[in-house]
């Protein structure tokens, strides 16, 4: 008796297994951006309820873990969709090639802006880039004018900018793994930089040692890693009046109650700042299709159409009301074109 | 055998120096004792902390603000032999506009119809197809409300702070206010929190998705990590001759139960996904994952429970001349049980919490669907926690403690389950 | 093969206690089981714990082994059945045949061979079942039985062999640990019994009992030795001199003694065994 269930037992498995082998997949995959996801999932469970498709899956991988699993290959067992809160860069796109990934259509979907944000407690701050760059780089130009530089000496922001008040300087922010920390260290850090004359000269001369200078975030305390948990920095933010946090537009939007986005170069982050290009601390949002899924895996096309519909994307779509920034209807138009048509990344363009 | 007289002789009795010591040993007994009621008294005070804070912010999200309709199911629009073309949406945003007659201008209609949640165009789908005799009829329909005026109607919305600052302007504010003095807006029980799966809209989010995940990964893990795992304790413990061989795989599975469990799922990715090419998120690869994690603790335990088994009980079934696999089947197996079980239960609890060897092999994910199959794709309930914790909207935080909730519940039906067995066996021994 | 008879001693000159060969007829024609230079080590060698013992069980007599405590009786008896094949790192040496196998052959099952040499343990071992399923269990897998009603009545049998049954008989269902180390012991001598082995193995079966459960025993063996042969480890020596026709003397591993029973109690030849018998010793 016990010896036949353990044969059914052993049976079962190796049929189980077999049998998924030989099973192809009826949903599609997708993975990448932890900034886009929200916004995929909307695109996603809408697309699900409203057609015959079933509900795309979606995995937050960040995006250079979904360049990976997009650029291993062909198949089912690779993901059809990659989102990423950057451009693909040329090595993934030769990786991807190298794997036998030749045609992938790019689409871009809108915008998201990085605030700095303090609880409604405090007062609200106006900060400029530079201001940034010296509050959070590990080492900083010599105050003295000299042009060399110094492990950071400033501890309150007051010492940076006579115009910011007396308060310690103490940031909560994401980790190195994290999209948002990429783009931040990008659009705030490096432009905050190169407003000294001879880090700017250095982009030139020594690349290197440009990016070791703007892109090595301070370490003795000022600015604490946070987690990818961006609520967590919301709520610790409330708790500490003090303390600045940097994340997502999307988070300030939901949480306008209890934050404020401070003003960055004089330009507060609200949507329309964001979406005209004012605000500096903006970044593109994308997602990359693999041609030969397309007819392969049902719904692909009808996903791309449901995501590039006005109802969705556009400037009054849902996805705004999850925080996306839109484009301008010209680059609507572009990328409805491109998704629609499948009309393949030209890798030079990189 | 003489020291009576030899204590009659010097006088120290050993009752004497009984009652000497007494005190001081009984004091200490005493100090033990307080030590151990305080021990478990924190636990129990940390313990309930936890249910009371988890369950202050989280069961709210058991009951769900919804909005009553009143829906003429337009003939005109309804076509009983093409239901699935029908413009339910339409119909929805028609009977909401009709509630509020003065509502004229475009930008104030979308306002007002932003606060119906999109699953009332699904919920009023669903009834009309459920009832296709109603057509022509007009129906009262309760239909979720937006997770904002959810979160308004549950006060985690202050309706006193300036306009700028809350989600729901004043406009809407004073809407909601009206529906309320209508009984037309009322908090209800929530059964889509446990019958839907996973959504990017609080109102509409569920567990049963997750829960059901949940189910088929631990399913896998128990079928194939129980008899593997109980197979291994007894060879290695009964039959396995003790020599260097079998030093090192001991030393190897204790190694094995300390592993983050993030290697068992970079393995799995390795082995199930890339060589053996099984389909990446379902719960067939993370049961098998978490199977990998499980076995170690279920022979660890095993082992330890047979091994506790007295030697005098293998001794009287030999003796009697039962053969070695009778004398494991028969007596010491079924002795070792409960701490097998024990384990198990341990092992199963710990992968039922799991979520690192799952963000491998592509568990952490975005699932709307609730899973068919061992290989659909699933996520499980501390993944959805996890997912739903790291979500941007205010009243996803009400549904992250309700599913701690539901998973503790879970814990706590997998213990008794457990414990029952136990008692069970040790009944029938 | 009978060894050549040790040289009988005058009376009252003994044997001297630096001698440890055996003293006496440690053969007999036509055994049952004959056991040829046993000895057992445990730890892996490191401790010898039995040396060179022969020994002869024949057919339908009970054998008594006595000795002090620590001098290998357990351990000899328990080699008859190959129980100290369960002991890890415990090693035979020597010969001991049943019916003429021997039974520490390479192609001996030890499973028959423990259903036809059945133990009675030293320290009351029952399962932790009922006590039905105690008695129940031997002749359940030995296919002895083939239905409920078949199996009823070897229980029954056999715990009214073992003077159990008046006590248990309302009470079959409950465990066997729940009875007293009297009962257990005597429902581990029904347990040996039920499967009808040919040899008896009994390592102080008497040693928690009072004397009314005793001489329920000592009748038992009595009635069991017309069919089968007994070797019986005992402190008694009074137990020793009601049951047995042969008895062995142990000490410290040797066997220094054997003979008819009355001889040994009576007239022993060895000055150890004098000792033991009168008292003088442990
Ligand atoms: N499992 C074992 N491992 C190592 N040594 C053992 C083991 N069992 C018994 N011995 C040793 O072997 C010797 C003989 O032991 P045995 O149990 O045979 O004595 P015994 O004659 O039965 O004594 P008693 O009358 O007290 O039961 C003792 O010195 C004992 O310490
Ligand atoms: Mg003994």
């Amino acid at each position: 008796m016990k010896k036949v269930l353990l044969n059914v037992w052993v049976l079962v498995f190796i049929m189980g297994v077999g049998y998924v082998h030989a099973k192809s997949r009826d949903y599609i995959s997708i993975v990448g951006s932890s900034t886009v996801y929200p916004f995929a999932t909307v695109v996603a469970e809408t697309f699900g309820k409203t057609t015959k498709f079933k509900t795309p899956k979606i995995e937050s991988t960040g995006s250079g873990g979904g360049h990976k699993l997009f650029g291993s290959g062909v198949g089912v067992q690779y993901p059809d969709i990659t989102n990423s809160s950057r451009r693909i860069k040329k090595s993934e796109v030769e990786k991807a090639a190298a794997n036998g990934i030749n045609e992938i259509v790019e689409v871009k979907i809108g915008y998201d802006g990085i605030v700095i944000a303090n609880s409604k407690k405090a007062a609200l701050m106006d900060l400029s880039v530079k201001d940034l760059f010296l509050a959070l780089a590990a080492s900083v130009p010599n105050p003295d004018g000299t042009p060399t530089v110094v492990p950071n000496p400033y501890k309150t922001w007051k010492s940076i900018n006579a115009k910011l008040p007396e308060i310690a300087v103490e940031v909560l922010g994401p980790p190195p793994t994290s999209g948002t920390r990429d783009a931040f260290v990008e659009l705030v850090m490096d432009e905050g930089g190169k407003k000294f004359d001879f880090i700017n000269a250095m982009e030139k001369t020594d690349k290197k040692q440009f990016k070791t200078i703007c892109r090595t975030i301070r370490e003795d305390g000022a600015y604490i890693e946070a987690g990818e948990n961006d609520n967590l920095i919301v709520q610790k933010l409330e708790a500490n009046p003090n303390a600045l946090g940097i994340f997502g537009f999307s988070f300030l939007d939901q949480n306008i109650d209890k934050i404020q986005g401070s003003s960055i170069d004089g330009v507060q982050p609200v949507f329309e700042a964001i979406a005209n290009g004012s605000y500096p601390v903006s970044r593109p949002l994308l997602f990359y299709v693999k041609k030969a899924h397309v007819d392969q895996i049902p719904g692909i096309r009808e996903f791309l159409k449901e995501f590039t519909s006005e109802k969705a994307w556009g400037s009054e779509g849902y996805l705004t009301d999850k925080g996306l920034i839109p484009m301008s209807a010209d680059e609507r138009k572009k990328y409805y074109d491109i998704a629609n048509n499948l009309i393949p990344l030209n890798p030079s363009d990189l | 055998m003489n020291n009576h007289t030899n204590n009659d002789n010097v006088t120290v009795r050993t009752i004497d120096l009984v009652q000497k010591g007494l005190a001081r040993r009984y004091k200490s007994e005493k100090r033990f004792k307080m030590i151990g009621l305080c021990a478990i008294i924190f636990s129990l005070l940390c313990l309930a902390g936890l249910f009371v804070s988890i369950s202050g912010s989280g069961y709210t999200a058991f009951l769900q603000t919804k909005i009553e309709l009143d829906v003429f199911l337009d003939p005109s629009v309804l076509n009983p032999n093409n239901l699935s073309g029908a413009d339910f949406h339409g119909l929805v945003k028609r009977s909401f506009y009709n509630m509020f007659p003065e509502v004229k201008d475009r930008r104030e209609k979308k306002k007002l119809f932003s606060l119906l949640s999109s699953g009332a165009t699904y919920d009023l789908t669903d009834f009309v197809k459920a009832n296709p005799g109603k057509i022509g009829e007009t129906i009262l329909l309760w239909v979720p409300a937006d997770d904002d005026v959810d979160m308004l109607i549950k006060g985690h919305m202050n309706r006193d702070l300036p306009e700028s600052e809350r989600r729901l302007d004043d406009v809407q504010v004073s809407w909601i206010t009206r529906l309320e003095k209508q009984a037309k807006i009322e908090k209800k029980f929530n059964t889509t929190f446990f019958t839907a799966g996973d959504s990017r809209e609080p109102e509409l989010a569920g567990i049963w998705g997750a829960t059901c995940g949940s189910f088929y990964t631990l399913f896998i893990t128990l079928v194939l990590s129980f008899p593997i795992g109980v197979a291994a304790a007894v060879y290695l413990e009964e039959f396995a001759r003790k020599n260097r061989f079998t030093d090192v795989i001991e030393v190897n599975i204790n190694n094995l139960a300390a592993v983050p469990s993030i290697v068992f799922g970079l393995l799995g990715l390795a082995v199930f996904l890339n060589f053996l090419g099984l389909p990446r998120s379902s719960s067939l690869v993370g049961g098998l994952v978490l199977s990998l994690m499980t076995l170690p603790t279920i022979i660890i335990a095993g082992r330890a429970a047979l091994k506790s088994v007295p030697p005098s009980i293998r001794e009287a079934a030999l003796g009697v001349g039962a053969s070695k696999t009778q004398m494991v089947a028969h007596h010491v197996l079924p002795l070792a049980m409960p701490g097998i079980l024990t384990g198990t239960i341990i092992g199963m609890a710990r992968a039922l919490g799991e979520t690192a060897p799952l963000l491998m092999i592509g568990m952490v994910a975005f699932i709307v669907d609730i899973p068919a199959g061992f290989t659909d794709p699933s996520t499980v309930l501390p993944v959805q926690i996890f997912l739903w914790a790291d979500s941007p909207e205010r009243a996803f935080m009400e549904k992250t403690s309700a599913a701690i909730m539901v998973l503790l519940l879970f814990l706590v039906v997998m213990n008794s389950a457990a414990v029952f067995l136990r008692k069970k066996y040790e009944q029938r021994w | 093969m009978p060894e050549s008879p040790t040289p009988i001693k005058r009376r009252n000159q003994l044997v001297d206690r630096n001698i440890r060969d055996t003293v006496g007829q440690s053969s007999v024609p036509n055994p049952r089981m004959r056991c040829k230079n046993v000895s057992v080590y445990y730890n892996f060698g490191e401790k010898k714990a039995i040396n060179n013992i022969s020994l002869d069980i024949g057919q339908n007599e009970v054998i008594a082994m006595i000795g002090p405590s620590g001098c290998g009786k357990s351990t000899f008896i328990r080699c008859l059945n190959r129980m100290n094949d369960t002991i890890d790192g415990c090693r035979v040496e020597g010969q001991i045949l049943l019916d003429e196998t021997d039974i520490y052959d390479k192609k001996i099952d030890v499973v028959p061979l423990r259903a036809q040499v059945g133990m009675v343990f030293q320290k009351p071992n029952p399962f932790p079942k009922s006590i039905y399923d105690n008695i129940a269990y031997g002749p359940k897998i030995h296919g002895l039985v083939q239905n409920r009603q078949e199996t009823d009545e070897v229980v029954e049998k056999s715990l009214k062999r073992a003077g159990l049954w008046n006590e248990v008989k309302d009470r079959l269902n409950q465990p066997g640990t729940g009875l007293s180390g009297g009962q257990q012991q005597r429902l581990c001598i029904a347990r040996t019994i039920a499967v009808n082995p040919e040899v008896i193995l009994m390592d102080e079966p008497c040693s928690a009992l009072d004397p009314i459960a005793t001489s329920i025993i000592e009748e038992l063996i009595d009635e069991l030795k017309q069919e089968y042969s007994i070797a019986i480890v005992t402190h008694s020596m009074q137990q020793a001199s009601r049951v047995s026709q042969r008895t062995a003397y142990f000490h410290m591993g040797d066997l220094i003694e054997i003979g008819p029973t009355e001889q040994i109690f009576l007239n022993p030849l060895h000055e150890l065994t004098n000792d033991y018998i009168t008292g003088r010793f442990g």
